[in-house]
């Protein structure tokens, strides 16, 4: 595939990457691979059809594929497409699958909501994770999906009723103001919280190549500071022994190593390791002069070039002890 | 947001009309009235107290999911809500072919002989929307944005130069 020049990666990108990725091979391997589109992965809304039935419809105009057993949910269509056909085919029309990349999917995985869970999704449009999570819940228990803007809202919502979701409330407010104020009123604390956190989307260069031109290390900076407060106002709204999934779409070690170990210096918690269907790499334990907490390399780093995917951040925690 | 929970007892009309319609006869939900007469369902475990109290604290913008609008005396199922009720619609079903599965998907209304008022279209063993009958025509109430926006297929037999508002 040819580069486009306007969408090279700014030096100091490039350099940043060299350092989290010091073997030659392996960033050529990671400078090739994101000039290349994406693979189509699908997601089968199991709250309108079972994997086996969808597969059985689609199998008749693409070919597709079940990579992963223990996730039979998740489909490959291997088949050449046209732009936007799998956007117009009549089953993502009628809610039976969610066009979502594989590594995106790898959040939900992670927090494993259970039907009859209290969750809250702080960050939620467009959706695909919270109507990952609504199809894990069996449209049980109860979702809070979050977001700050109108417009956001709106795509969410419209992806929320193209599933069938029907266990959801979403809202729109600030992340902090909401997790305040339910923290203040002692309103029931959540069981599960999924703060897949507004990132600088280092990770999505194969569907979104124009995050080259727009990458900037000062965004970096003022998002790490943002993430810091989103989490810090999460766990106060998590129960004791609950799970909170950080997870983004970005490499930057300042939105992701840096807010896990801000988190685990701060707050009664502790991180648990991963057991995803990707390949994961360990957080590093150190960027720059800063060092990191050890546990920090229990976190997931998701490389694009380890797994034809984008490349993705995920982490998980578990409060030992309410936040009063 | 405004909203009103739907009493047991009105739910209970409702179901009864949604039965005559449609033939539906379980709806496992709780019912919200919200503007335009647009009734939404929530299957979470929050209470309707709680639900109260959430909308106090935070600024809630919907409830579960549209499923039904309530307009003269037609309950007229939203578009998602027909394939997640799928399996319990029986009634008034217009079955369509290829061809004019091709223009309704696009949003056109179809000529179609049929009885009159509210119709849910099959294809294919599918039910792909729902429309008003004036025994004539069946007007597309297809939602504008779950339209697909390509050309007709090369082999339909309605293709022609004309666009889409000419046809």
């Amino acid at each position: 595939m040819t580069k486009n020049p306007r969408y090279q990666m700014k030096p100091l990108f490039e350099q940043r990457m060299q350092t989290l990725l010091p073997e030659k091979k392996d960033f050529d391997n990671f400078s090739k691979i994101i000039h290349q589109g994406p693979e189509n992965f699908i997601r089968c809304n199991t709250i309108k059809i079972s994997p086996e039935k969808l597969l059985e419809k689609l199998e008749s105009k693409w070919q597709v594929k079940q990579p992963f057993p223990k996730f039979p949910e998740i489909l490959l269509v291997t088949s050449d497409l046209k732009p936007g056909e799998l956007g117009n085919a009549l089953e993502h029309l009628l809610g039976y699958y969610y066009i979502q990349e594989i590594s995106s999917m790898m959040s939900v995985l992670a927090l494993d909501p259970q039907p009859d869970e209290f969750v809250l999704d702080i960050c939620a449009s467009p959706g695909s994770k919270t109507t990952q999570a609504a199809a894990k819940m069996q449209n049980k228990g109860t979702i809070i999906a979050n977001d700050l803007k109108l417009d956001r809202i709106k795509i969410l919502s419209t992806n929320l009723e193209r599933c069938g979701v029907t266990n959801t409330i979403t809202t729109r407010n600030d992340a902090i103001s909401l997790c305040s104020s339910l923290k203040k009123s002692n309103f029931r604390k959540f069981d599960r919280i999924l703060l897949d956190a507004p990132c600088s989307g280092e990770g999505t260069l194969r569907s979104s190549p124009k995050t080259l031109l727009m990458w900037n290390q000062k965004v970096i900076k003022k998002l790490s500071r943002q993430q810091k407060k989103f989490i810090a106002f999460a766990f106060k709204c998590l129960k004791e022994g609950g799970t909170l999934v950080y997870s983004t779409c970005t490499h930057a070690p300042e939105e992701n190593e840096e807010v896990v170990s801000f988190a685990l210096e701060n707050f009664p918690v502790k991180i648990e390791t991963l057991s995803l269907p990707l390949k994961c790499r360990e957080g590093i334990s150190q960027w720059k002069e800063k060092k990191f907490h050890k546990d920090v390399e229990k976190t997931c780093r998701i490389y694009p070039q380890d797994n034809n995917s984008e490349g993705f951040f995920v982490s998980k925690f578990k409060l030992v002890e309410e936040i009063a | 947001m405004n909203y009103k929970f739907i009493k047991s007892s009105e739910k209970r009309k409702i179901l009864a009309g949604l039965e005559e319609q449609y033939g539906i006869t379980d709806l496992p939900y709780l019912l919200i009235e919200t503007g335009k007469k647009r009734l939404r369902a929530f299957s979470g475990s929050l209470s309707k107290e709680e639900i109260s109290d959430l909308a106090q604290l935070t600024n809630i913008e919907l409830i579960g999911m549209y499923l039904i609008s309530r307009k003269d005396n037609d309950l007229r199922l939203n578009f998602d809500a027909i394939s997640l009720l799928r399996n319990q619609i029986t009634k008034n079903i217009v079955g369509i072919n290829k061809d004019q599965f091709e223009l309704w998907i696009r949003g056109h209304d179809l000529e179609i002989e049929t009885q009159r008022g509210i119709v849910i279209i099959s294809f294919e063993n599918e039910l792909v929307g729902i429309g008003k009958s004036n025994a004539e025509k069946i007007f597309n109430y297809l939602p504008k944005e779950r339209r697909i926006k390509t050309a007709l297929p090369a082999d339909s037999q309605f293709r022609t130069n004309k666009t889409h508002e000419d046809l």
